[in-house]
């Protein structure tokens, strides 16, 4: 009977928090950011006081889905996040893993679905922040080596999309080309739900039947020197292939965390 | 003036040496993507080189429907024409 009760309260609770974070982006795209652009500095600055808003914002957004119990977390090692020129790559089991990982970076930059530059709960935001649509693929490669050259932190998605539940980890070529042109450092996060919080093709109110437990684990950077002595395409085929295999041996076959998990 | 077989040389010479591939296989007819397994994110790099070589303005969209090393060559002389 309990477990019949929390799993509504979660069902009732996830719902809240779909509403909160497009009430959030909606406020902070509305109303927060233009009065911020009205504050003095040169254009980088604003940029950047953006992102460090989206971060704390998004920082408070994890606490009240974990103060109401709709999941529980754990991020280790966060502090080798944000560093100048650092590429962080992360596999993208669920909806909200970008939550995660831009609330526990300071202030970076992001690549993002280009559907959030039209939707609009979400496009004040990623305009504001100065985020990066990830299509047409020329101008996302543009931008992105631009940021990294800037010395900005960007987080990227190499799957380009969630993971399809069940199937082996597919990662597309455009985030190993960035990394050999333009990253300082390389870092992966990765990033296990147990059980899975809204993968994809499952609608919201699908809760799992325990609460889900997310565990963020940042690894050791990834050498870049032996893929910049080759040429971009065979050095960006060659760190797509070993990226693709570094996760999937980290996360287990399935992509899935399998050890026991909380609740 | 480079004329269509100069540029088809300069072509076979730089996709050979960057994508390791037999000049043998890069003909007119060859299919970039299909034969070549030459994908977007290389046509992004190869855009870059090419803005770099001629110094001129190479809009990605003027190369959109590029699909075989023959419309390479074509949209290339018309960009050095221009």
């Amino acid at each position: 009977m309990e477990r019949r009760q929390t799993y509504f309260w979660r069902v009732f609770a996830t719902g809240v928090c779909f509403t909160l974070f497009g009430v959030g982006g909606l406020i902070l795209g509305v109303l927060v950011f233009p009065i911020l652009l009205l504050l003095p500095g040169d254009p980088e600055r604003r940029r950047a006081r953006m992102r460090g808003l989206v971060q704390r914002a998004l920082r408070l957004f994890v606490r009240v889905m974990r103060g109401v119990r709709v999941i529980s977390y754990e991020f280790r090692g966060s502090e080798r996040l944000g560093r100048a020129g650092q590429l962080i790559i992360a596999n993208h089991p669920t909806l909200v893993d970008v939550v995660f990982i831009v609330a526990f970076t300071p202030a970076p930059c992001c690549v993002v679905k280009a559907a959030m530059f039209q939707n609009p709960f979400t496009r004040g935001v990623v305009r504001a922040a100065g985020y990066i649509s990830n299509s047409p693929t020329d101008e996302m490669i543009h931008g992105a080596v631009a940021a990294l050259h800037a010395g900005d932190s960007l987080v990227m998605f190499p799957e380009g999309t969630r993971t399809r539940p069940g199937q082996p980890l597919q990662f597309a070529r455009g985030t190993a080309s960035i990394a050999v042109h333009a990253a300082d450092v390389l870092t992966p996060v990765y990033v296990r739900c147990e059980p899975l919080l809204l993968p994809k093709f499952v609608p919201w109110y699908r809760v799992p039947p325990r609460r889900p437990h997310y565990i963020f684990e940042v690894g050791d950077d990834i050498d870049l020197a032996a893929y910049r002595r080759l040429q971009t395409p065979k050095a960006s085929r060659l760190l797509n292939d070993w990226l693709s295999g570094h996760f999937a041996a980290r996360l287990g076959a399935t992509g899935v965390y399998n050890a026991n998990s909380v609740d | 003036m480079q004329t269509k077989d100069e540029i088809l040389e300069q072509i076979k010479a730089s996709l050979g040496e960057l994508f390791e591939l037999d000049p043998a296989r890069i003909t007119l007819a060859a299919r970039l993507n299909e034969d070549l397994e030459i994908d977007s994110i290389d046509a992004v790099d190869l855009l870059d080189g090419l803005r770099r070589q001629t110094g001129k303005k190479v809009s990605a969209e003027d190369f959109r429907s590029v699909r075989t090393v023959g419309d390479l060559v074509e949209a290339i002389y018309k960009l050095v024409q221009a």
